[in-house]
C-alpha cells in the first residue's frame, strides 16, 4: 500500500514588498491532505506517488543516435551508488561552469580547513560539470548532469595527465509528470544521483548541493519489486539482445546465512517470460502479476532441485549482460540501449523517496 | 564637559583655557566660561595639560621635573575621574609623535581612560602617526589595542571607515596582524567586502584571520569558499586588559555616560558542529548564503542582523539563506520567517524538515542509532519551539506523524513527539480516522496509565488550538476557513464542526473504555475532566455552536469519584455546560438563527443534571428510567443501610471527611454545613448548587427556564 498524494502549482512567488502584510493561515507549505488525493498506510514506508502496476516492455534504442557517444561511453563503465535528491532549488544548467569552480574551490577549502580558498584559482582538484542533453524523455524531466572530479598532484610532472578520482551524475528519467509540473519553476528536479568514487569525495559533493541548493541527499536502497521487474524487462529482451545470463542472488535468513547464487540460462529465462507473457501479445503492457509469476516460475524450479524455497528469503541482486542491480543501491549499465528503461525504474524509485 | 566637570564636583576643573588650545567647538553658555576661565588660572589640571600639549620634539625628557610633574597630574585625574574628549586628543598626540619620548608614549597610552566619548579626529590623527611609522612596535601594539578598547566609545566612525584602505595595510605586519584584523572587523561594511580579493595569499590559518574572511565572506559569498575546522576557536580575544579595571572604574563614577561593552568578541554566527556525525541529518544548518546571491543588489543577509529593529527596518530587502533550515536555529530569523510569503521558501523548508524526519525515523538509518535519542531529541523540541513560535505546524510535520503513528512504539520520545502532534492543523473528519484514530488508539489501549493521560492532555490541547484557530478566523470574517493559505480547499463550518464532533466523540470514546481499564485511574479521570472543561465552554470561548455532553462512561465515574477534587470538577462542568446551553437558547429564540442544538443534547443534559442533583442534593438514589438504573434487591443484598443517602453531599465517598470535619466542630446546621464545604475551596460545586438549587450563599437562582432539573 502506498501513499497517493499529488502536489499542486502553487501561486506565484510573493516578497512581503511585493504583498500587503496578511498573517498566513495554518501549515507552512502543502497540506498533505489537499484535495483529491487519498491516504494510504504504509508501515514506516512513505511514498507520493502511486507505484505503477503495469508497464511497458523494455525497448532497445540506438541511445547514441540521441546522446554524444562520449557520454554515453562514461555512464557505463562504472559500478554506480544510488542517493535520491530532493528538488534543486535555483539550479540552473546555463551556470555549470560556475558550479565547477565553486565546487572546486569547495573541496580545496574542505581539505584544508580554515584556510579560505578563493574560487577561481585550481588548487588541486579540477571539477567538470556536463550536461549530458538527450537522456531526458519527456519534456518535464530535466536533463541529466554529469560531474567529474579530476586530481593534479602537487608534484606530479607537467606531462602527467590529471587522473580522475570521483565521477556522479543526477539524472531524470520518465519522471511522473504529475509530479514535476507540479513543483515551483524555481525548482530543478534530478532525483536520482548516482557516485562512484571515494566516499569522502562524495559526502564533499553532496554537502556543496546541500548548501548551494538547498536539497538534501539520502540513500537509495532498491527493493525486490524494482529487482523482479528488472529481471522480467531484461529477460524480455533477449530475443533482440543476447542476455547471455540471468543471474540471481538470494539471501536466506538461515543460521549462518546462506547465499544462493542463481545462474538461468538465457533461453531458458526467455522461454519462462515467454509462456508468461507471449511476445506476440497484442497488449504492450506488462503486469506485475506476470513479473511475480516469472519470479514465482524460477522459485519453483529451483525447490525442485534443491528443496529450498527461494521465497522465504530475499532476491539481493539480479544481473545480466545489460547490466546489474543490487538491494543495496549499487547499479551497473551494461548495455546503453536499454539504460532508459533502468533509469526509468531508478527514477521512480528516487521519487518515492521524496519527503511529502 | 562642563557638566561633567560639575558633575565630578571636585577642584580640579578642566580650564578653558585647553579649548582655546585645541580649539574645540564646545558650547557652553558665556557665563560659563568666563566663570572658568576665572578658575582657570587656579586649576592644576588645565595647566598640567596645557604644558603637555606645549611638548615640542626634542624636549629632554630624562630628568625634567617639570614633564614629571604634569604628567602625574594628569595621569591621577585621569584614572579617577576619566579624560575629557579634548584632552584625549592632545594626550594622543603627544604620546604617539613621541615628542616626549617613546617611554611616556605607552605611558600615556595606559592611561587615556576616556570619561564620556573618544573624538574620531583623534583615532584619524592616531592612525596617520602610525604610517610615519616611527613608533616602536610595542607602542603600535599598544595603540591599536587602545582603539579596539574604546571602539565603542568613539563618537562617529565615518572618517575612520573612510581610511580603512590605510589600516587594512597594516595587515601584512605580522605582530599588528591579529589587532588590526578586529579593527578591520569592527569597521568592514558591505563595500570592503571587495578588498578580499587582495588576501588570498598570506595566510596561515590563524582565527583571527578566518574571522575576518568569514565576515567577507557574508558580503561576497561569491568570491571565496571557507570551511572552519570543527573545533576552531570562534570571535576575537578580548585586547582591553590594561584599561579594563580602570575604565569599568571611571564609567560606574560617571554614570548615565555611554557605557562600553566589555566584552568586544563578536560571535560569528558560522557555528561548529559539536560533533562529526557520518549523516548530519539532525543538524539545524547554519546561516550562510547562497554563492549566486546578488552582491551589487543592497540586500541584507540575515546573518548581518543583529536586533529586532534591524530585522524592522529592513524587512522588505532581506535575502533568504542558502539553506531554509537554518532559519530555526536563530530566533531573529524566525520572527522573519514568520512574514515570508514565499512559496518556494516553505518548499525547501518542508524538503528539507521532511528529509530529516524521514531519514532519521522512518528510514531508520543503520549507524549510530541507539546513541542519538538525545540530538532526535533537541532536534525536535527546536521544531517544536519553532512551531509554537509560529503558532503553527509545518505541514512536513504533520505529513510525518501520519506516518510515524503507524511504526510509534508509544514510547520513543513521547513528549515531544505528542507535542508535535497537539500541534496538527484540522483536518477534514474524513481524514481523522484513518490517520489519526486508528493508529493512536491502538497505542492507547496497548499502553500505561500514564501514556493515556498523555494521550488525553495532547488531545485536549489540539482541541484547544483548533477551537482557538476558529475563533480567530471567525472574528475575521466569513465563516468559510481557508484550511491552507495556497491551497483551494477551503472548510466549510459544519465540515469544522464535524471535525471538533469526531474529536471530541474519539476522545469519549477513549477515556470511557479507559478509565474502564484502569478501573477509574484518578489522574486519567483528572485528565478526561480537563478536556471536557474545554468542551463545555465551546460556545461562550469559542463561538462554536456545539455542545456536547460526556459519554456515561464519563459522567458517572466523576459523579461517584472517590477524590473530592474530581467531583468538583464535574460541578463546574455541568454548570458551564448550563450556561452555554442557556445562552444557546436565548439566542435560538431571539434571532431564529440557523444552528440549533438539538433537543437530545437538552435530554442528555437534563438527565446528567437530574442524576447529579438527585444523588447529591435530594438522596434520592436511582430514578427509574435513568441510565443506572439498578434492580432493588440486588442493592439490598448489599446490606448497605439506607442506600439512596450514599452519594448526597454528606455521605458522598469524597465528602465524607469533610462532613466529618464538619461535625466534629460541633457544626449542626445545613447551611453552615455548606458554607464550610464551599469554603473548603470547592467553587465548581458552589456554582453548581447555586445555579441548580438556588442554595449556597449570596446568589440566588434567577435563571430562566430551559435545562432545568425537577426535584
Amino acid at each position: 500500500r502506498y501513499i497517493c498524494c499529488w502536489y499542486y502549482p502553487c501561486s506565484a512567488v510573493n516578497t512581503p514588498a511585493s504583498r500587503p502584510l496578511t498573517r498566513r493561515s495554518k501549515s507552512y507549505g502543502r497540506s498533505c491532505v489537499e484535495a483529491p488525493s487519498y491516504f494510504w498506510q504504509t508501515p514506516g514506508h512513505l511514498t507520493v506517488l502511486k507505484v505503477p502496476t503495469s508497464r511497458g516492455a523494455a525497448k532497445s534504442q540506438l541511445i547514441t543516435n540521441k546522446v554524444d557517444p562520449e557520454h554515453i561511453a562514461l555512464l557505463v563503465k562504472n559500478e554506480w551508488k544510488l542517493s535520491y535528491v530532493t528538488p534543486l532549488h535555483h539550479f540552473r544548467h546555463t551556470q555549470l561552469k560556475s558550479y565547477s569552480r565553486h565546487l572546486a574551490a569547495f573541496i580545496a577549502a574542505e581539505n584544508q580547513q580554515g584556510v579560505a580558498v578563493e574560487v577561481g584559482l585550481e588548487a588541486g582538484f579540477k571539477v567538470t560539470f556536463t550536461a549530458v542533453l538527450g537522456l531526458a524523455e519527456t519534456d518535464e524531466d530535466a536533463e541529466t548532469v554529469f560531474i567529474q572530479i579530476q586530481s593534479k598532484p602537487a608534484f606530479a610532472a607537467a606531462a602527467d595527465a590529471p587522473k580522475v578520482v570521483w565521477r556522479g551524475w543526477l539524472t531524470c528519467v520518465n519522471g511522473d509528470p504529475e509530479y514535476l509540473r507540479s513543483l515551483p519553476s524555481d525548482f530543478v528536479s534530478l532525483p536520482l544521483f548516482c557516485t562512484s568514487g571515494s566516499e569522502s569525495l562524495t559526502t564533499l559533493v553532496k554537502t556543496w548541493f546541500e548548501r548551494a541548493f538547498d536539497c538534501n541527499f539520502g540513500s537509495l536502497a532498491l527493493n525486490s519489486t524494482t529487482l523482479n521487474w528488472l529481471a522480467a524487462l531484461w529477460t524480455g529482451c533477449h530475443p533482440t539482445c543476447n542476455i547471455r545470463h540471468l543471474k540471481l542472488a538470494w539471501s536466506l535468513p538461515t543460521q549462518p546465512p546462506l547465499d544462493v547464487s542463481y545462474t538461468v540460462n538465457p533461453q531458458d529465462a526467455w522461454e519462462l517470460w515467454n509462456s508468461i507473457h507471449p511476445e506476440e501479445s497484442t497488449d504492450d503492457k506488462i503486469d506485475i502479476k506476470e513479473v511475480q509469476s516469472f519470479i514465482n516460475g524460477l522459485e519453483t524450479h529451483f525447490f525442485r532441485h534443491f528443496k529450498i524455497y527461494l521465497s522465504a528469503g530475499t532476491l539481493v541482486k539480479v544481473s545480466t549482460a545489460l547490466g546489474s542491480a543490487h538491494l543495496d543501491g549499487k547499479i551497473k549499465i551494461g548495455n546503453s540501449d536499454y539504460i532508459t528503461t533502468l533509469l526509468t525504474l531508478l527514477t521512480e524509485s528516487a521519487l518515492l523517496k521524496m519527503p511529502t | 564637559m562642563a557638566d561633567l566637570s560639575n558633575l565630578a564636583g571636585l577642584g580640579s576643573e578642566p580650564s578653558g583655557q585647553i579649548d582655546s588650545s585645541v580649539s574645540s567647538a564646545s558650547n557652553r553658555s558665556l557665563r560659563l566660561a568666563e566663570k572658568e576661565k576665572r578658575k582657570g588660572e587656579a586649576d592644576p589640571f588645565g595647566l598640567a595639560v596645557k604644558y603637555l600639549s606645549q611638548v615640542e620634539a626634542g624636549t629632554v625628557v630624562r630628568g625634567n621635573d617639570e614633564l614629571e610633574r604634569n604628567m602625574v597630574r594628569v595621569e591621577t585625574v585621569a584614572l579617577s575621574k576619566g579624560l575629557p574628549p579634548e584632552v584625549i586628543t592632545v594626550l594622543l598626540d603627544l604620546a604617539l609623535s613621541l615628542n616626549a619620548g617613546t617611554a611616556n608614549c605607552t605611558r600615556v597610552l595606559k592611561f587615556l581612560i576616556p570619561a564620556t566619548v573618544v573624538p574620531q579626529e583623534a583615532i584619524v590623527k592616531g592612525v596617520s602617526w602610525l604610517c610615519v611609522g616611527k613608533m616602536p612596535m610595542n607602542a603600535q601594539v599598544l595603540f591599536v589595542r587602545w582603539v579596539l578598547t574604546v571602539f565603542d566609545l568613539i563618537d562617529c566612525k565615518d572618517d575612520l571607515r573612510s581610511i580603512y584602505g590605510f589600516i587594512f595595510s597594516f595587515v601584512t605586519e605580522e605582530n599588528l596582524c591579529p589587532f588590526i584584523c578586529h579593527l578591520l572587523y569592527l569597521l568592514t561594511m558591505r563595500e570592503h567586502g571587495e578588498l578580499m580579493t587582495k588576501w588570498f595569499n598570506f595566510f596561515g590559518r590563524q582565527p583571527f584571520l578566518t574571522q575576518l574572511l568569514a565576515l567577507y565572506k557574508v558580503f561576497r559569498p561569491d568570491l571565496v569558499t571557507l570551511s572552519l575546522p570543527s573545533r576552531v576557536r570562534t570571535g576575537f580575544k578580548n585586547h582591553n586588559s590594561t584599561w579594563k579595571v580602570a575604565l569599568s572604574a571611571v564609567q560606574r563614577k560617571n554614570k548615565g555616560a555611554v557605557l562600553v561593552d566589555q566584552s568586544l568578541s563578536l560571535d560569528v554566527k558560522e557555528k561548529p558542529s559539536s560533533r562529526k556525525r557520518k549523516l548530519h541529518h539532525l543538524a539545524i544548518p547554519p546561516l550562510t548564503s547562497a554563492f549566486d546571491s546578488n552582491s551589487s543588489k543592497k540586500v541584507l543577509r540575515l546573518q548581518e542582523l543583529r536586533s529586532f529593529k534591524e530585522l524592522l527596518e529592513n524587512i522588505h530587502n532581506i535575502e533568504l539563506p542558502a539553506q531554509m533550515g537554518s532559519l530555526l536555529g536563530s530566533a531573529l530569523a524566525l520572527h522573519y520567517l514568520d512574514c515570508v510569503q514565499d512559496e518556494s521558501a516553505f518548499l525547501r523548508l518542508n524538503f528539507w524538515l521532511g528529509h530529516s524526519l524521514q531519514e532519521e525515523f522512518l528510514l531508520c538509518p543503520v549507524d549510530g542509532s541507539s546513541d542519538n535519542t538525545s540530538e532526535a531529541c533537541r532536534f525536535l523540541s527546536t521544531i517544536l519551539f519553532s512551531q509554537q513560535f509560529l503558532q503553527e505546524g509545518f505541514s512536513s510535520t504533520e505529513s510525518f506523524l501520519y506516518k510515524f503513528l503507524s511504526v510509534w512504539d508509544g514510547c520513543l520520545l513521547r513528549p515531544q513527539i505528542l507535542d508535535l502532534l497537539s500541534d496538527i492543523p484540522l483536518m477534514p473528519s474524513f481524514y481523522m480516522h484513518k490517520l489519526l484514530f486508528e493508529p493512536l488508539k491502538q497505542l492507547y489501549f496497548t499502553s500505561t496509565v500514564f501514556f493515556k493521560c498523555s494521550v488525553i492532555e495532547c488531545l485536549n490541547s489540539m482541541l484547544v488550538k483548533w477551537l482557538t484557530w476558529h475563533s480567530v478566523s471567525a472574528s475575521e470574517g466569513g465563516l468559510d476557513i481557508s484550511l491552507n493559505s495556497n491551497s483551494s480547499m477551503t472548510m466549510t463550518l459544519s465540515g469544522f464542526m464535524d471535525s471538533v464532533m469526531e474529536l471530541v466523540r474519539f476522545v469519549g470514546l477513549l477515556a470511557s473504555e479507559g478509565l474502564r481499564l484502569e478501573s477509574c485511574h484518578v489522574l486519567l479521570l483528572n485528565q478526561t475532566l480537563a478536556f471536557y472543561e474545554t468542551v463545555c465552554d465551546m460556545f461562550l470561548k469559542f463561538s462554536l455552536p456545539l455542545i456536547i455532553m460526556p459519554p456515561a462512561g464519563v459522567f458517572y465515574p466523576a459523579l461517584f469519584a472517590t477524590d473530592s477534587v474530581s467531583v468538583d470538577r464535574l460541578g463546574y462542568i455541568m454548570y458551564r455546560y448550563r450556561k452555554n446551553l442557556t445562552l444557546a437558547k436565548k439566542q435560538e429564540q431571539q434571532r431564529e438563527q440557523t444552528f440549533h442544538i438539538s433537543r437530545n443534547t437538552y435530554k442528555e443534559f437534563n438527565r446528567n443534571l437530574q442524576a447529579m442533583v438527585n444523588s447529591m442534593w435530594n438522596s434520592w438514589w436511582c430514578v427509574p428510567g435513568s441510565d443506572i438504573e439498578i434492580d432493588k434487591d440486588l442493592i439490598a443484598l448489599s446490606k448497605v443501610a439506607e442506600p439512596w443517602c450514599r452519594f448526597d453531599l454528606i455521605h458522598h465517598p469524597a465528602l465524607f471527611s469533610y462532613a466529618i470535619e464538619f461535625h466534629q466542630r460541633t457544626g449542626k446546621y445545613w447551611n453552615w454545613y455548606m458554607e464550610f464545604l464551599f469554603n473548603q475551596g470547592f467553587y465548581g460545586l458552589n456554582n453548581f448548587i447555586q445555579t441548580n438549587t438556588g442554595h449556597g450563599s449570596t446568589l440566588n437562582s434567577q435563571e430562566d427556564g430551559q435545562p432545568k432539573s425537577q426535584p
